[in-house]
């Protein structure tokens, strides 16, 4: 088994600049030695295998700083950020291998004046949410050279969505942390999008962690846009609070990465909260796409509504494990979950599990999971109009994932998912996803 | 236009046709009864290409080609429709989008300009007001949540768009009320050509009255037990299928 040396990691983490993060760092060292990296023996990672990870980690922290402080742009890395701001119209932060561009801050001085907040959080404000006992969320602090703290307060009136566009490219090192706090202060309403692109065609590894609060009657539309290149790791993790009455609109597309892990863990902790899930991975080749989601209804009435679609191809590997806790007292809950998959080869395999765990009486839960092939009459009704093989195995493909796009927030976004969702599948359905 | 001999099907390992042979020509209406299991449906699947259906024997030859060598698109395209006895449920898939793309299938295949939208609409909204349909259907999935009398509608309204040379109609007139009865029969009367043979599969003699066949075939233990005029049909309603299998002797 493959184990991360924590000679190396230490030493990379102490190599990072003295700030007020460093205490952090420190304590999330220890943290992170209690642990090391999830293996398959846990149950929420049995079948994601980080071996390629950490392997990666342990030549990265031998050969290069833990990250550079300013990364420099290539050619095809422009290249990338362009079609994503040409595409989506948003107020992008640019974070580059982990580190915030510079040349996005400028945009940061527009957005206080509208009444959103950002600032680096190696100033030293609201740092004590950084550490956690998840190995993941340990390892991205040990190794955090900076992240940043948003806040949205009620006043503000920006309309367009507040995008965060994490780029790596693999020039300026292989391994990146990023870490994102937001907090959308009562009565808030914003939409938000966490888009992960890479260039490069080394390995790369990618940990980030979006720690998200969403106050009293708050209202967030968030996505979440994978599209990174094909040799490129991501873990990625969304820890969502929910006060009273506070709405989280959720939508999440998985269309390139070789490994990707995707956890979404929502927390209900006052009554009124309702959350919508909805998610789609397309998988190819040997791609290997782990979405794992967690609803926990502390209190009641609130509502959590998922439906996660993936579409495989090749010896691609998907998993999603969608789980609504109950908790005891939690009257009042209204819990639904579906995953649905479509395999078009014999050899993808999808391993699905939608959990309910209910301690408390008055309840309405539901869930349920699907793994099929295209449906043979409706391919036949449609070749039997004139249209080939392909093309009708094209429209159904796009019919199965449409239905995620279109239940999917912030319409800014659909236009661009639309379309690379449809050369995504295409790549998938002639085969040429590795 | 339609030579079919000896045809042998089967579905899985049950024969259901057992020697068929019909020959249909331009501008004729065939209709094929025969009770339930006889082998109607299998007989229209089969034209249409449906892979679940094996033929083992005997030749279906279509304007002198032969048939069952051709892809189920390749056969639609070369003017041959089969209107559907339980058209399928396709969510997702725009109606409009669909028809669209039939439409300009065939006429890539003919090397014909393809049309666009618009005039797309214009024909489609024409032949729906003959056919008693709201113009809001083409914007709903290919059938979605179409009550039965619906969805046969819309066949006969891809039949009316596609233009056919050939079209078998698989019960279209089954679980129809009076009023879309009427509607369907005016779509497939309209559709009557010197150019064009249809074929009717039905249980019932209910639909001759409003679409007159020039030839009624009774259909029995996967082959064509007896053949006549519409006057056979009468006969049929009159005397039940049970007198076509003893006057067979099957």
């Amino acid at each position: 088994m493959t184990v991360i040396s924590h000679e190396l990691l230490e030493a990379a983490s102490n190599q990072l600049p003295q700030d007020a993060l460093t205490p952090i760092r420190k304590a999330a060292l220890s943290q992170f030695a209690k642990t090391g990296f999830p293996t398959t023996k846990d149950e929420d990672w049995k079948y994601t295998n980080l071996g390629a990870a950490i392997e990666l980690s342990n030549r990265a922290l031998a050969d290069e700083s833990a990250s550079v402080a300013q990364p420099t742009w290539t050619a095809d890395a422009k290249r990338a950020i362009d079609e994503i701001l040409e595409n989506i119209d948003a107020n992008w932060i640019i974070v580059a291998n982990g580190v915030t561009a510079l040349e996005t801050l400028s945009k940061a001085e527009f957005l206080e004046s509208r009444g959103v907040h950002i600032w680096k959080l190696s100033s030293g404000r609201g740092d004590s949410a950084i550490i956690s006992d998840d190995p993941m969320t340990s390892f991205n602090a040990a190794l955090l050279r900076d992240g940043l703290r948003v806040s949205i307060r009620p006043s503000a009136y920006e309309a367009k969505p507040l995008g965060f566009l994490f780029i790596d490219n693999t020039q300026n090192g292989r391994l990146s942390q990023a870490r994102l706090i937001i907090d959308v202060e009562a009565e808030a309403e914003v939409d938000i999008i966490e888009a992960h692109i890479s260039v490069g065609s080394d390995l790369h590894f990618e940990n980030t962690v979006v720690q998200l609060r969403v106050a009293n009657n708050a209202k967030v539309g968030y996505v979440r846009l994978q599209d990174k290149a094909s040799s490129h790791i991501l873990v990625g993790k969304l820890i969502a609070e929910l006060q009273k009455d506070a709405v989280l609109d959720y939508g999440s597309f998985d269309l390139g990465g070789a490994l990707v892990r995707n956890d979404v863990s929502v927390d209900i902790v006052e009554p009124g909260a309702s959350v919508k899930m909805n998610g789609l991975y397309l998988a190819g080749g040997k791609q290997h796409i782990d979405n794992h989601t967690r609803v926990d209804h502390r209190v009641g009435p609130a509502v959590s509504k998922e439906e996660f679609r993936g579409i495989l191809n090749g010896r691609a590997r998907c998993i999603f494990n969608g789980k609504a806790i109950v908790h005891k007292g939690a009257d009042g809950t209204d819990a639904e979950q579906s995953n649905h998959n479509l395999l078009l080869s014999k050899t993808a395999e999808v391993d699905t599990k939608p959990e309910l765990e209910i301690y408390a009486d008055d309840v309405k839960c539901a869930h349920g999971a699907t793994v099929g092939q295209l449906d043979t009459s409706a391919l036949f009704y449609i070749r039997s109009r004139g249209l080939d093989q392909e093309e009708a195995t094209q429209l159904l493909t796009r019919a199965f994932a449409g239905r995620i796009l279109s239940a999917a927030p912030i319409l800014a976004t659909h236009e661009y998912i639309a379309r690379k969702t449809d050369k995504a599948l295409d790549a998938l359905i002639d085969g040429s996803t590795t | 236009m339609l030579e079919i001999k000896n045809l042998n099907a089967t579905v899985g390992d049950t024969p259901i046709l057992k020697g068929l042979t019909l020959n249909v020509n331009e501008g004729e209406v065939h209709a094929i009864m025969g009770p339930n299991g006889s082998g109607k449906s299998t007989l229209a699947q089969v034209i249409a290409g449906h892979e679940d259906y094996e033929v083992t024997d005997g030749t279906v030859r279509y304007d002198g080609k032969d048939l069952l060598e051709l892809a189920p698109e390749e056969r639609a395209r070369e003017g041959v429709f089969l209107g559907f006895q339980y058209p399928v449920e396709i969510p997702g898939v725009n109606n409009a989008y669909l028809l669209k793309a039939a439409i300009n299938a065939k006429r890539r295949h003919n090397g014909e300009t393809e049309i666009d939208a618009f005039e797309f609409l214009q024909i489609a909204r024409e032949k729906m007001k003959d056919l008693d349909m709201d113009p809001a259907f083409l914007n709903r999935g290919v059938n979605e949540g179409f009550s039965g009398g619906e969805k046969k509608r819309n066949e006969i309204l891809q039949l009316t768009l596609l233009e056919p040379r050939l079209a078998i109609l698989d019960e279209t007139d089954s679980g129809l009320d009076i009023d879309a009865l009427k509607a369907v029969a005016k779509g497939v009367n309209a559709m009557r050509s010197p150019e064009r043979a249809i074929i009717l599969v039905t249980h019932y003699q209910r639909l001759l009255d409003y679409v007159e066949p020039d030839f009624v075939h009774v259909l029995s233990e996967g082959r064509i037990a007896r053949s006549g005029d519409k006057s056979l049909a009468l006969e049929l309603e009159e005397k039940g299928y049970e007198w076509v299998r003893e006057a067979a002797g099957t």
